[in-house]
């Protein structure tokens, strides 16, 4: 019956030939046989899926739990899917045989998308559980017993044993298509089955390649995410002729890029994403480097206490600004920093470390894409690549798609998060204000001008301070009062006499006493005893050397070494207030003066004034004064607000001079002064 | 011959009591302990104000930042929100700002003028404390005359030394005196000086806060942020990073 065939031209369409009603005969048999193969294996492929679900897995105890997830993956979810269609399956038995190959043809398309999402989870783990196998079979003890259990439970499993079973899924959905090519080529075209066959057939092997895909990507991922931890040997090591070769080569595809003489590949939809993503990832970086200050500065304020300062202020707003400042720093801030440390700064660290992977793919795929382009120039110049440029290709592609699929995901996560963070920031502002005025409210209720509003207290504390300011002023003015102490140097016999002679003729502020013998050698030069009072005519000699003064004795004139004098201090008019608080006292020497009112002169500014007597300085910031030479006053105090001394000018010249030496025109002022004020 | 008295092993005379000498050290110590805490509370006053100043600086430059980003040109809610956000950092800096210059107004100032007295209080005690050496001194002096057989020459002596003794000893209890009377009330002068400051260190703090409080409960309410304990915000978080971690571009770490 082989060779019975269309030898013959006519042919009468209205009967079959009985040869071709014959091969239509074969091929519906074989059309119901691989029918019935179909189901018959369902059954048995999920008899034994069930096995390894519940018997094997649960009798390998000794593995840790973590391994079984492994190795059996979604399992449950295969055997679930494969029940539900396997039923389908079997009712499609009731109907008549040509209705049962449209039903199954529908079948397959109704299930095509849960068989894609089942099976291509546990496909991509599949490699995994290989791993996991393969050292389980290093450790024999271990292999013995996982044998042993296989062997009770599914005999047929053969020495090869978990891998055996582990293998049964990928090869269930990979035979369908081959199944579903069987029924077809056994259904006649023009069946109404045919064309559901057929569209079920190719629905079957998209399934397959889709699963392929996500493998490949899945695989391509786990290769390329991880940024390793290199040290530099290791690296040095990874160099090797290939990988320079492999460099060299992206680098000189890029610089043709770059110069024009090769076309990029340009793929807009990539370009948008990845812009995106190094602005997402720009967001990121600058607010975890930005929060971080802000979270050291929040450290350093929190180093300083300056409440700690406050001792021995007892009783109100200072002690309550030490309780209010304590409570602050130690509970409220110290709050606010932990809360912003978990609540925004480690999950903005977490952040950071997700972008990681994807910036390390989308580095490579600009490597595999150099890599690719020169593969396409090749494919273009040669016709032919080799194997592992076939490689190169696929890998970019994968990476490619990979990076399209999942980077609008991610871009939007992180947008998403980055928000959630931000909102988290200020909520943490607005609770730590009010914290911090929760605790503020008993002592502000304590202050004592708590009633008064801001712009009213502001006045009142102005002139608080204002007041205060002038009172510490008097203090210290007080505290300069107290003076250098007189000098100790003993008055010489009959000394009195000279002294109040001197006085006669010069100012106070120009007596000199001579702290040890000078005995002159120079012509000029006097010989003095210790104690003598001189006055000070010029503090240099006629050659300009500063350190020999000319002197008036009283008597003599001449010139001593100015190291021996210091200036003397005349006692006796304060000597004389003392005494008249002290009472009685003795009066060894002359008749006591007048006792003269401290003279401060309070003259305007202004006013017209004569220096009375002459007046030598003794630094830049002096002047020097002549008797009876007009002056302006320009300050009636020095910068102390002593007012002994006063700022006047002369002939252009500005300086210091002792205050009672000047009167006000046209009365002088009776000359006598006091130290003190 | 005059019997000399057993002298050695005499501790030096005190030739003011002990009374006094024991009043002047404490009040001085009280006041040099013053000095030391007014100047430490200065400083830190003044760090901490500026460490504020710091941490207000970089709240703003979180916003600024954002708001440079070129997400916003695309993104009209995450424009919105950072420019709510960069809008209430820069008006919580000058609120700080202002609250800053209270501060040194108010609280930094008066303390840096307190300050300044003790330098004249120091100078004093140190020329209450020359004078003292030279009333020893002189004192020492007039004893080792008033020992010595009374010739003529010795007396004359004896009275000089007497009458350089007179006006330093005068003088020495003159300063005495006064510092003990001033000291005091400087001292107790500082309880009055320094509420108001720390008055309105108080009230300034409530300003900010209350300002604070506003803006960033205004901005809350704004953003549309449920109030969410900080559990819940945890587990958002960690919500949001399994779904990363979902991601295959994304590395397990």
């Amino acid at each position: 019956m082989a060779d019975f065939g269309a030898d013959e031209p006519s042919c009468t369409s209205e009967s079959p030939e009985p040869e071709e009603r014959a091969s239509e005969d074969r091929s519906l048999l074989h059309q119901r046989l691989a029918i019935r193969e179909l189901i018959d294996t369902e059954v048995s492929y999920l008899h034994m899926l069930r096995l390894c679900a519940s018997d094997i897995r649960g009798r390998l105890q000794q593995l840790p739990p973590g391994d079984l997830d492994v190795l059996f993956s979604n399992i449950d979810d295969i055997i679930q899917v494969s029940g539900r269609f396997l039923q389908g399956l079997q009712e499609t038995a009731c109907h008549g045989e040509e209705e049962q190959a449209r039903l199954i043809g529908n079948l397959f398309l109704e299930f095509q998308e849960e068989f894609e999402q089942v099976y291509k989870i546990y496909c991509a783990n599949y490699d995994q559980a290989l791993l996991l196998v393969k050292a389980y079979q290093k450790d024999p003890e271990l292999q013995k017993s996982i044998q042993g259990i296989i062997e009770a439970a599914v005999p047929q499993a053969g020495p090869s044993g978990l891998s055996f079973l582990l293998v049964i899924p990928l090869q269930r959905i990979t035979k369908f298509p081959l199944l579903l090519q069987k029924i077809l080529e056994n259904t006649p075209m023009d069946a109404s089955a045919h064309p559901v066959l057929q569209r079920a057939t190719s629905a079957l092997q998209d399934v397959n390649s889709s699963i392929n895909e996500y493998k490949m990507r899945k695989e391509v991922a786990l290769k390329y995410t991880k940024v390793e931890q290199l040290s530099l040997r290791e690296r040095l090591a990874r160099i090797n002729t290939h990988t320079l070769s492999k460099k060299t080569t992206r680098l000189s595809q890029l610089l043709k890029q770059e110069a024009g003489l090769v076309p990029r590949t340009e793929d807009k939809e990539f370009d948008d994403l990845e812009e995106r993503f190094q602005w997402v990832s720009l967001c990121v970086t600058e607010l975890k480097s930005n929060v971080a200050a802000y979270m050291d500065n929040l450290e350093a304020f929190l180093c300083f206490r300056p409440h700690e300062w406050i001792v021995d202020i007892p009783g109100g707003p200072a002690e309550q600004y030490c309780s209010l400042a304590k409570d602050l720093h130690l509970e409220a801030l110290l709050q606010f920093k932990q809360r912003l440390k978990g609540l925004v700064w480690e999950p903005l660290c977490s952040l950071a470390r997700a972008l990681a992977g994807p910036r390390n793919l989308i580095k490579k795929r600009l490597d595999k894409l150099l890599d690719f382009e020169r593969v396409e120039e090749k494919l273009l110049d040669v016709g032919s690549v080799t194997y592992e440029e076939q490689a190169a290709r696929h890998t970019y592609q994968a990476l490619n798609s990979l990076l399209v699929a999942e980077l609008p995901r991610f871009n939007q996560l992180v947008t998403q998060w980055l928000g959630q963070i931000l909102r988290t920031f200020v909520v943490l502002q607005k609770e730590l204000a009010e914290e911090a005025l929760r605790r503020a409210e008993s002592s502000v209720a304590l202050l004592p001008h708590h009633h008064i509003p801001e712009p009213d207290f502001q006045k009142l504390l102005e002139h608080t301070l204002d007041q205060n300011s002038g009172q510490l002023r008097s203090f210290q003015e007080n505290f300069e009062k107290v003076l250098p102490p007189p000098t100790t140097q003993p008055l010489l016999p009959g000394s009195e006499y000279q002294l109040q002679a001197l006085l006669t003729r010069y100012a106070p502020g120009k007596l000199y006493q001579v702290t040890s013998n000078i005995s002159g050698t120079a012509t000029l030069d006097l010989t003095l005893p210790r104690g003598q009072i001189v006055a000070v005519l010029q503090n240099k000699d006629t050659k300009g050397n500063n350190s020999r003064w000319l002197v008036d004795t009283g008597g003599h004139r001449g010139y001593v070494p100015a190291g021996k004098l210091q200036p003397y201090h005349h006692t006796l008019p304060r000597e004389r207030e003392l005494r008249g608080q002290t009472g009685v006292h003795e009066d060894y020497w002359l008749p006591p003066p007048e006792p003269t009112q401290p003279s401060v002169p309070t003259v305007p500014t202004t006013a017209q004034v004569v220096a009375v007597y002459p007046f030598v300085a003794r630094s830049t910031h002096e002047l020097s004064l002549q008797a009876g030479q007009p002056v302006t006053i320009l300050e009636a105090q020095d910068k102390k607000g002593n007012p002994e001394w006063s700022l006047v000018e002369v002939n252009g010249h500005r300086g210091y001079v002792p205050s009672n030496f000047l009167a006000r025109t046209p009365s002088p002022t009776p000359w006598g002064w006091s130290l003190s004020s | 011959m005059s019997w000399i008295p057993f002298k050695i092993g005499q501790p030096k005379k005190q030739i003011i009591p002990k009374t006094v000498e024991r009043d002047f050290e404490r009040e001085y110590g009280k006041l040099q302990q013053l000095e030391e805490q007014t100047k430490r509370l200065q400083k830190d006053m003044k760090k901490s104000t500026d460490a504020d100043l710091a941490m207000s600086k970089s709240a703003v430059k979180i916003s600024l930042d954002l708001l440079s980003n070129p997400l916003c040109e695309q993104d009209q809610d995450f424009l919105d929100m950072v420019t709510a956000l960069d809008t209430a950092m820069k008006r919580m800096d000058a609120f700080n700002q202002e609250k800053v210059n209270q501060i040194q107004k108010t609280v930094i100032e008066p303390l840096k003028k307190f300050g300044s007295v003790f330098p004249s209080l120091n100078m004093a005690v140190k020329r209450r404390e020359q004078a003292l050496q030279d009333y020893r001194r002189l004192q020492a002096k007039v004893e080792k005359y008033e020992e010595k057989e009374k010739t003529g020459p010795v007396l004359a002596k004896l009275h000089q030394a007497r009458e350089e003794l007179r006006p330093v000893r005068e003088d020495f209890e003159a300063k005495n005196k006064q510092l003990l009377d001033e000291m005091p009330r400087f001292y107790g002068s500082r309880l009055d000086y320094f509420q108001p400051s720390f008055e309105s260190l108080i009230r300034a703090q409530v300003v900010y806060y209350s300002e604070m409080h506003k803006i960033f409960g205004d901005l809350t309410q704004q953003l549309d942020q449920p109030g969410h304990s900080d559990e819940q915000r945890e587990r958002e978080n960690e919500a949001k990073l399994s779904e990363l971690r979902a991601l295959s571009i994304v590395a397990d770490d």
